[in-house]
């Protein structure tokens, strides 16, 4: 075992060993004040620093720290304007929502977000369609989020492919689930504390670390200028990948893998520098064995074009993995890294092919993507500005975290703390990972969500023994954050399935000792299946979490922000609101299901279409059935 | 349509009075952050300024005008105070970074009201 994987498991076994005190201290808490209030939502109690840090590390998911890290990587330094409106994140969401969403919370006696809204308008069919929201939208982002722990233990111990999976599942699930079942509201709070904390130090000192060992920002931005126009062609698997560096003088847009038509073909490569420049592209066929199966491997691939009398001057080759070290697939083949590993496309032909991106486009905004499309257009930079600190309002996760701070004095200090803690994660995250082009230069995009990972543990092995523990420390941030968030989603769907449908709805009259315990039950119950959904993870974990973060802004922010702020808002148009944002949502990521890509109306992120239908359909329905009862505006809007 | 309510006999709750206020505010400062982070980015660090290739209809790109004299060419890249990070950045992004957490302090310190947020025994 090497020092280095002897200090992460030391550390991580302390880290979780830190984890499982905490729910025990707070276990403690939980047999002396009133359970549901106390496991739910702490008894109202949170201080400021536990209010600032619960919230900061709830909204810093898994897609932080893998999915985030893997686009600075992939499209450089526009990545800052993707993330720019963190700068007013904090206060957007914390002052906007916190007091008033607090105060009405009291008000009710509400412990959940379908408490408030079943309250604020009186109706049950409204708290059971947000409840039933909550559940559909966290189960899928929970399965994303269980794939990202799992995956930075398997990188992190450097488990063999055909299983670390699995165990770096299993690992997560059985720490995650019983923490969060045993402690509750309280142990995910202080858990959030202790990783929040973990987060920032690593970050912060894995910035000088990483940018010294780059040579400066400066020396970075040279390198990534001056570097080939290079393509990543993304054949299936890691181990297959091919970088293609243009070293010629001949223009390609790209290049083409091709199944072939025919049984038993040939592998071969063919460029023909007749066509005009736009319509140049390197076909490549892949051999097929008599079933019909591709029998290329990367290797072939290099040889073909390196022995072509015309291509073999044009493109250097390398493979971004080792090339030395043997594994074995699921099926008990050897395969070598990067070079007998089996080629397979993951697409149709004729749509695998890439573009070449210049050193450039990661110094400067769009970016490319390895389809050619500009990455961040002005309607996304719009749309991005939006999302993160309007729409970030309409999280669940985070509006529970607003109605569990015990003063309005609590609050004020914890939106100074988020705002500088959110300065100091992720600008430096953003120079971290431009500075990393030029450490791991071979990582792939499929591949970029390992980035964090791979700096980390590469960053570390080149420094001296006392640098172990911080290693460590910097592959903990990650795994920090992808537990702080499931841990509190878990905890929100086992509260919409005890709190708001069996004791609100089915049978008011539990005995606490019932509630106590179909909570536990619950929290485990809903924590295995996810495993076990994780068990097929889906592919694009980035994309899920954009997904559902974007869901429940669209289903909560309007029912719950007019709500709180106008008189005039009635049932009818917190239900409009709530089902038409769900339905636009559903609608335009849908092509997304069957391989294609969401539909952005005139460039716009679908997150403006849904949360703007929303409200639109929220202050017209409710325009239109208005007003509201009496007693409700009465209670809610006045004081005697 | 209806109207809501009339309630000019009760005062209105000072927590929502307050909280709305402060909301106008916050609103104002994400606007101005808005406007000049995008539009300052959106000029000055964009090597083209073509329109969005998957949107469904004209993107919203191409509907403010034709933008290619602020396409911007490599080799005028500057990195303010040797620090690294591309002039664009630094001064559409970590600027006004700083300049946002500056206004939160003065927000927090002259505009944000401490109350009481328990509710009174007859509501």
């Amino acid at each position: 075992m090497t020092e280095t994987s002897l200090a992460t498991i030391i550390t991580f076994v302390t880290y979780i060993l830190g984890v499982f005190v905490l729910a025990a201290v707070s276990h403690k808490l939980l047999n002396k004040k009133s359970f549901l209030g106390e496991y739910f939502l702490g008894s109202r109690g949170l201080g400021s620093w536990a209010l600032a840090f619960t919230f900061a590390a709830t909204a810093a998911s898994g897609g932080s720290f893998t999915g985030f890290p893997s686009l600075i990587y992939s499209y450089g330094w526009v990545l800052a304007l993707w993330i720019a409106s963190y700068m007013v994140a904090a206060i957007c969401s914390m002052g906007v929502m916190g007091k008033r969403l607090n105060q009405v919370a009291r008000k009710c006696g509400a412990i959940t977000i379908p408490d408030v809204l079943r309250d604020r308008y009186e109706s049950t069919g409204l708290g059971l369609l947000a409840t039933g929201t909550i559940i559909f939208f966290t189960l899928c982002n929970l399965i994303a989020q269980f794939k990202a722990g799992a995956l930075i233990i398997e990188e992190t111990f450097n488990f063999p492919p055909d299983w670390g999976y699995g165990v770096g599942l299993l690992i997560f699930a059985v720490t995650v689930i019983s923490y969060t079942a045993y402690g509750g509201f309280r142990a995910v709070v202080w858990t959030d504390v202790m990783q929040g904390i973990v987060m920032v130090v690593g970050i912060l000192i894995l910035l000088p670390v990483v940018v010294r060992q780059a040579g400066g920002l400066e020396v970075v931005n040279q390198k990534i200028i001056n570097k080939p126009p290079t393509v990543v062609t993304g054949v299936k698997g890691p181990y297959n990948d091919l970088v293609f560096q243009l070293v010629g003088e001949i223009e390609v847009k790209g290049i083409v893998y091709r199944h072939p038509q025919r049984p038993h073909a040939n592998l071969s490569v063919h460029l023909d520098p007749r066509l005009p420049k736009q319509n140049r592209f390197v076909e490549i066929w892949l051999a097929t064995n008599e079933k019909g199966e591709t029998i290329s491997t990367g290797n072939h691939v290099k040889q073909a074009i390196e022995q072509d009398p015309y291509l073999g001057h044009q493109f250097k080759i390398t493979f971004p993995y080792d090339n030395n070290q043997i594994i074995v697939d699921s099926l008990g083949r050897s395969l070598e890294k990067g070079a007998t590993g089996l080629i397979n496309l993951s697409k149709s032909p004729g749509k695998e092919h890439f573009v070449f991106i210049k050193g450039e486009e990661f110094l400067f905004g769009p970016g490319r993507s390895s389809k050619g499309v500009s990455f961040h257009p002005l309607g996304m930079a719009i749309s991005f500005f939006f999302m993160w600190a309007l729409t970030g309002m309409g999280q669940p996760g985070t509006m529970l975290r607003l109605m569990a701070f015990k003063d309005s004095r609590t609050l004020k200090r914890a939106i100074l703390t988020v705002t500088s803690y959110y300065a100091l994660i992720y600008l430096p995250l953003v120079i971290i990972f431009v500075a990393a082009r030029t450490l791991l230069p071979e990582l792939t995009t499929e591949n970029s969500d390992k980035a964090m990972v791979l700096v980390s543990t590469r960053v570390v092995s080149n420094l001296g023994l006392g640098y172990q523990i911080l290693g460590a420390i910097f592959i903990a941030a990650p795994f920090a954050a992808v537990m702080s968030t499931v841990d509190s989603f878990l905890l929100m769907i086992s509260s919409g399935l005890v709190r708001d449908i069996y004791q609100r709805t089915i049978n008011p009259r539990v005995s606490n000792y019932t509630v106590k315990w179909a909570s536990y039950i619950t929290t485990v119950v809903v924590g295995v299946i996810v495993s076990l959904l994780a068990t097929q993870p889906p592919d694009f974990l980035q994309r899920i979490i954009v997904f559902t973060g974007t869901g429940f802004a669209a289903t909560f922010i309007c029912p719950v922000l007019l709500g709180i702020y106008w008189k005039g808002m009635t049932r009818q148009g917190a239900l409009s609101s709530m089902l038409g944002g769900f339905i636009i949502i559903l609608g335009l990521f849908s092509p997304t299901l069957f391989g294609g890509d969401r539909i952005d109306l005139l460039g716009l992120h679908p997150n403006l279409w849904s949360v703007g239908g929303s409200f639109a359909l929220g202050i017209l329905v409710s325009k239109w059935t208005g007003p509201p009862p009496k007693h409700l505006v009465t209670r809610y809007f006045y004081s005697k | 349509m209806n109207k809501i309510p009339n309630l000019n006999h009760l005062s209105t709750d000072p927590v929502y009075k307050s909280s709305f206020r402060e909301s106008i505010w916050i609103l104002g400062i994400w606007a101005a952050c808005f406007l000049y982070t995008v539009i300052y980015c959106y000029l000055n660090g964009y090597l083209t300024h073509e329109p969005h290739l998957n949107s469904t209809g004209p993107a919203i790109g191409s509907l403010v005008g034709k933008l290619e004299s602020f396409n911007r060419l490599p080799a005028s890249l500057t990195t303010p105070l040797g620090l690294g990070i591309p002039d664009w950045v630094f001064y559409g992004i970590f600027c006004p970074s700083a300049v946002a957490i500056i206004i939160t302090i003065i927000f927090c310190l002259f505009i944000y009201l401490e109350q009481d947020l328990e509710p009174t025994d007859d509501e």
